[in-house]
């Protein structure tokens, strides 16, 4: 697992959206504006209740993957900076699982950078999910 | 040998996570999945050394790690 201050990880442990957010602003004094998406476990999900889900990555891979869906934002939008980090571990109803927070001198390209990031990360990050619900354990299929 | 790693939904089915096959003269991408009995799993995705790839005709040689994953379900 990654390094705590690294801009862009994977990790066991819980995440501060707050200190995310005061270590991008501090990176750079052109930021205008910082928006930030944060992902989190629901206790119910497909008409089912979910006790917890079980996450599962291509260690080595999925990193990789997220540096490169960074590096293709900072090419295809007008920003400056951009954390996001991913947790893998078992996660129960409330927990936070991934926060995405991208900072630019304006806030539109902030908003698509961030829309972008989070949508792209579901389809080209290694990672998967596994419910436990009533019925037994189901891995997630979809990415919506 | 080339080291074959399963992610997922695909090493539940398998019941393992990984596994080893002898590399041979000319074996691509297709002869891998055949030989660990995944050539019907679908949707699968593969990646070569942690890269996806989408040609199944692709070489595979000596070293080289193969992944064989359901689709991502991750954020």
């Amino acid at each position: 697992m990654s390094h705590p201050t690294q801009s862009v990880r994977i990790q066991v442990e819980d995440f501060s959206m707050a200190v995310e957010v005061d270590a991008l602003r501090a990176s750079s004094k052109r930021i205008g504006g910082i928006v930030s998406f944060l992902g989190c476990a629901r206790d119910f999900s497909e008409g089912r209740d979910v006790f917890s889900i079980a996450f599962e990555q291509y260690a080595g891979m999925a990193e990789k993957a997220m540096f490169a869906l960074r590096d293709e934002a900072m090419q295809r939008f007008d920003i400056i900076a951009v954390r996001m980090v991913h947790r893998v571990t078992t996660v129960h109803a409330g927990d936070q699982i991934v926060l995405i927070v991208v900072g630019a001198e304006h806030r539109k390209p902030a908003f698509e950078a961030c829309e972008w990031l989070i949508d792209t990360l579901k389809q080209r990050v290694p990672i998967w999910k596994k419910e436990t619900t009533p019925n037994g354990e189901s891995w997630v299929t979809e990415h919506p | 040998m080339i080291k074959v790693l399963f992610f997922g939904s695909i090493a539940d089915m398998l019941g393992q996570r990984e596994r080893l096959l002898p590399a041979g003269e000319g074996m691509t991408l297709a002869d891998v999945l055949k030989a660990v009995a995944c050539a019907d799993f679908k949707p699968l995705l593969v990646a070569v050394n942690q890269t996806q790839v989408n040609d199944m005709h692709r070489l595979v040689k000596a070293g080289d790690e193969v992944a064989l994953m359901p689709p991502f379900s991750g954020g």
